[in-house]
């Protein structure tokens, strides 16, 4: 695809995004590079282009003033973000099925390379048979064994 | 184990790492009749924040939330599949009873060195493992088996050594007609990743 047809090219495409699955109404695949609008960037990822560089909460990944040129392409009203560069921007893994036009992005590479705090316990909450949720943090001030099963 | 060290301050969790969800593992779970969190973990959302890569895996939480023994590749209770006859594993029972009533003070504790050995550090290719792990249990719920089948070989060939990724895999379909393999073939094939880390528990002290 050329950047001169790039409108024609919109697709309906769903994005799994550290755990959070969305659908993204218009998206423009270009290879295997996933294209969204501002909006939908925001309510898929919670990226937002700021001033500042490309934003999240209290996170901004601010990049020399080419490096914006990759990562955002201007059609008509419409403002379109490369999320597959800035995943390799910021060391995300990306696994990508064309099919299904569906994406699934991993950690940021900050939170992947941190050290893991050896004794460390993260938190989950899951579901038993009958629908009622649990978390490990409800434990605190029990010794708790926690154990890993499968059928399999 | 758990009614004996409940009034101790103990509890029990157990998680099934398993994509098929309440469908596969019900009858596993009633047949135990749990009193404790018998918890459902399709995704296999437990086994990437502990960094396992395999089951079973056993971690002891302390009151503080601090994990104090990682990643056992035991089970306590095993039952058979045929007979339904369980046995328990005297062993590591007394290992659990001996934490629950010493506590830190515990011969059976891991130290921080062993701890941090043995629940290693994700790499660059884990995650990438992952997220293709993770897109593949997305497809194969949306009843695209090739399309998931496609996602589950490229999490294999990034990280060989994570029997989770393989042996769910080999579980969703036919392993050998998928994937050119079976669990036994894998499994005794001597160049293969190590499947168990050891367990090492202390020598029971002499009397």
């Amino acid at each position: 695809m050329t950047m001169e047809n790039f409108g024609d090219a919109i697709v309906e495409a769903t994005v799994m995004y550290q755990g959070k699955l969305s659908a993204a109404p218009r998206a423009v695949v270009s290879g295997d590079e996933l294209w969204l609008t501002l909006p939908i960037l925001k309510a898929v990822s919670g990226w937002e282009m700021k001033p500042e560089g490309v934003c999240r909460d209290e996170a901004c990944v601010t990049l020399p003033n080419d490096g914006y040129s990759r990562l955002l392409y201007q059609e008509g009203s419409d403002s379109w973000f490369n999320l597959s560069a800035f995943a390799q921007i910021v060391e995300q893994p990306v696994a990508y099925d064309p099919k299904h036009q569906t994406w699934c992005f991993g950690p940021l590479g900050w939170e992947w390379q941190a050290p893991m705090i050896s004794y460390e316990t993260p938190d989950f909450t899951l579901p038993d048979l009958q629908g009622r949720y649990y978390s490990l943090s409800q434990y605190r001030g029990k010794k708790v064994l926690l154990a890993l099963w499968a059928t399999w | 184990m758990r009614e004996e060290l409940k009034s101790q301050g103990f509890e029990v969790i157990t998680v099934a790492e398993d994509t098929k969800g309440a469908a596969a593992c019900e009858p596993f779970i009633q047949a135990a009749n749990p009193t404790h969190p018998s918890l459902l973990d399709p995704q296999h959302v437990v086994a990437e924040l502990y960094n396992t890569k395999n089951v079973p895996a056993i971690f002891w939480i302390n009151e503080e939330g601090r994990i104090v023994r990682a990643n056992d590749p035991i089970y306590v209770l095993r039952r058979n599949r045929e007979t339904g006859e369980a046995t328990v594993n005297q062993a590591y029972l007394d290992g659990v009873r001996d934490w629950v009533e010493k506590g830190d003070k515990s011969l059976y504790l891991h130290d921080d060195n062993a701890i941090k050995w043995r629940r290693g550090q994700p790499d660059r290719a884990d995650l990438q493992a992952m997220a293709h792990f993770r897109l593949g249990i997305y497809l194969y719920g949306k009843g695209d088996e090739q399309a998931a089948i496609i996602q589950f070989k490229k999490a294999h060939a990034l990280k060989p050594n994570n029997w989770n990724y393989k042996r769910q895999a080999w579980n969703l379909g036919d392993a050998q007609r998928d994937y050119g393999t079976t669990f036994q073939e894998a499994r005794n094939d001597p160049a293969a990743q190590p499947f168990y880390l050891p367990l090492d528990l202390p020598q029971p002290p002499r009397a």
